[in-house]
């Protein structure tokens, strides 16, 4: 049997990044991804670098928002690795950050806005809310019925087709291996280690990261623990291409939109718009198939696009495509290890384009050995309590 | 990639002349403005960014590699399915 002092389950930003922190720091690293590596929701999103805090954590009250400005101490790690990670790689991954408008069409999403703002620079954040004419002239193709924008000078966007495979290549590179096309069959523990095994592979490890995205849940019932993280489909949308017009991430305090261009001149737009997931002839979700497209999403999210940048009626939507990323429970990403079954750790949950380089960067550290406290707000332990009669 | 029409057996419509890039271009009504691009020997849709030219890939309007500029609008469309019209003129720089 293979032995490696850690196995990966995932082959997504997260697993990747982790695997060449790892095997930088002289781990024994094998990644076993059942697909292709960025064949999930890291190469499927909107490749958007959002460090204000998300719309989604301020539609469900008070405290859900107080724990999305938690987050902003890990954002602040992730402009620095997002800044340095080109440099890393010697690879150009179109990383763009020159800035994010979150804007505003209502009285009532401005007070939304400033209220975030302040809670936002409680936690360190600078964002600085501009009325409709300032925010217009910083970004003149906004609409003007835009009434108000946060500013983050930090925010952008980056290649989600680009920065998992060169994180792949730099583990490999770092002696990493990496096994495509491997399904994950059984995992047990035996004298203290886990050992997987799969088509083609048995392998022994002291540590064993489950970073799977939507999977992750799955992959962790084969160890006999409880993970709270659901599927989730989204929409994502691309125009052609046009000439520079939009240097910013653009995002919607009200609605659901995220807007950008890219690299190639693409405008991608999403915002989290529902696609609905396939099903398994006994009613559960069957993430092996496509997740259908529900007509009204792409309405909708054009329609939001189109209030806010006038100018996209003017292009060819080129691509519509679904994808299916992972929710948590309480919303926040699961990080960390897993109290009830040490040696067991988990990185799924969302947010994991922004921040899975933090993420990965700080569990290599806190894996051998090396604080992080960062990820405490983040940690297992606080389901703790599914797992009470399981592991 | 150019093409040859299909000589014998066939019944055409009128011949009619679009521009292309500025260059008139014979063809016939009832053809693709990609048809009488390619049947004209003019197999550049656009040049990606470092210059060189890209052709069209599906000809059905699915991939979007053959959008070309109407210059009397100024929208953006897909050149294997946009019918020719007689002086229709048409940019493909953009």
């Amino acid at each position: 049997m293979e032995r490696a002092d850690v196995a990966i389950i995932g082959g997504g930003l997260v697993g990747c990044a982790t695997a060449w922190r790892l095997a930088r720091k002289g781990a024994s690293v094998v990644l076993i991804e059942a697909g292709d590596i960025n064949a999930g929701a890291s190469g499927q999103n909107a490749g958007s670098l959002h460090f204000q805090i998300e719309r989604r954590f301020l539609e469900n009250g008070d405290a859900l928002a107080e724990q999305g400005a938690q987050i902003v101490a890990l954002s602040r790690h992730a402009v620095i690795d997002w800044r340095t990670i080109e440099r890393e790689l010697e690879t150009d991954l179109h990383v763009a950050m020159h800035g994010g408008l979150m804007v505003a069409e209502t009285a009532e999403q401005v007070a939304l806005l400033e209220a975030k703002a302040a809670r936002e620079s409680r936690e360190g954040l600078t964002v600085r809310t501009l009325d409709g004419d300032e925010a217009r002239a910083m970004a003149p193709y906004l609409s003007s019925g835009i009434l108000a924008a946060n500013f983050s000078a930090d925010e952008g966007h980056a290649d989600p087709r680009a920065i998992t495979p060169a994180l792949a290549e730099a583990a490999r590179g770092e002696g990493a291996q990496v096994r495509t096309g491997t399904h994950v069959r059984a995992i047990t523990r035996e004298n203290g280690r886990f050992v997987i095994r799969g088509n083609g592979l048995a392998l022994s490890a002291d540590q064993l990261l489950v970073a799977a995205g939507a999977w992750s849940a799955d992959v962790c019932a084969l160890i006999n623990i409880h993970m709270p993280i659901y599927p989730v489909a989204l929409l994502m949308n691309a125009t052609e291409r046009a000439p520079p017009i939009i240097p910013h991430l653009v995002q919607h305090v009200g609605r659901r939109l995220s807007l950008k261009q890219t690299h190639a001149g693409n405008l991608l737009i999403g915002g989290g718009w529902p696609s609905r997931l396939a099903q398994t002839l006994h009613g559960g979700f069957d993430l092996s198939a496509k997740a259908q497209m529900i007509p009204e999403s792409l309405t909708g999210n054009l329609l939001a696009a189109r209030d806010v940048v006038p100018g996209v009626t003017r292009l060819n939507l080129i691509r519509s495509w679904t994808g299916v990323t992972a929710i948590t429970s309480d919303q926040l990403p699961i990080v960390g290890p897993v109290p009830r079954m040490p040696g067991l750790w988990v990185a799924a949950g969302g947010s994991a384009f922004t921040l899975g380089l933090t993420f990965a960067r700080l569990m290599a550290d806190a894996m051998t050995g090396d604080e992080a406290d960062e990820l405490s707000l983040l940690s297992p332990a606080r389901f703790e309590h599914l797992n009470g009669f399981m592991g | 990639m150019s093409a040859d029409r299909i000589t014998q057996d066939v019944e055409r419509g009128e011949p009619i002349t679009i521009v292309i890039d500025g260059q008139q271009v014979a063809c016939f009504a009832g053809e693709t403005i990609a048809t009488a691009m390619l049947a004209a020997g003019l197999d550049a849709f656009r040049t990606d960014q470092r210059g060189k030219p890209r052709g069209l890939l599906c000809n059905m309007g699915s991939c979007y590699e053959c959008l070309v500029t109407d210059i009397a609008t100024g929208r953006r469309i897909r050149a294997c399915l946009a019918p020719a019209a007689d002086g229709m003129e048409v940019s493909t720089r953009g």
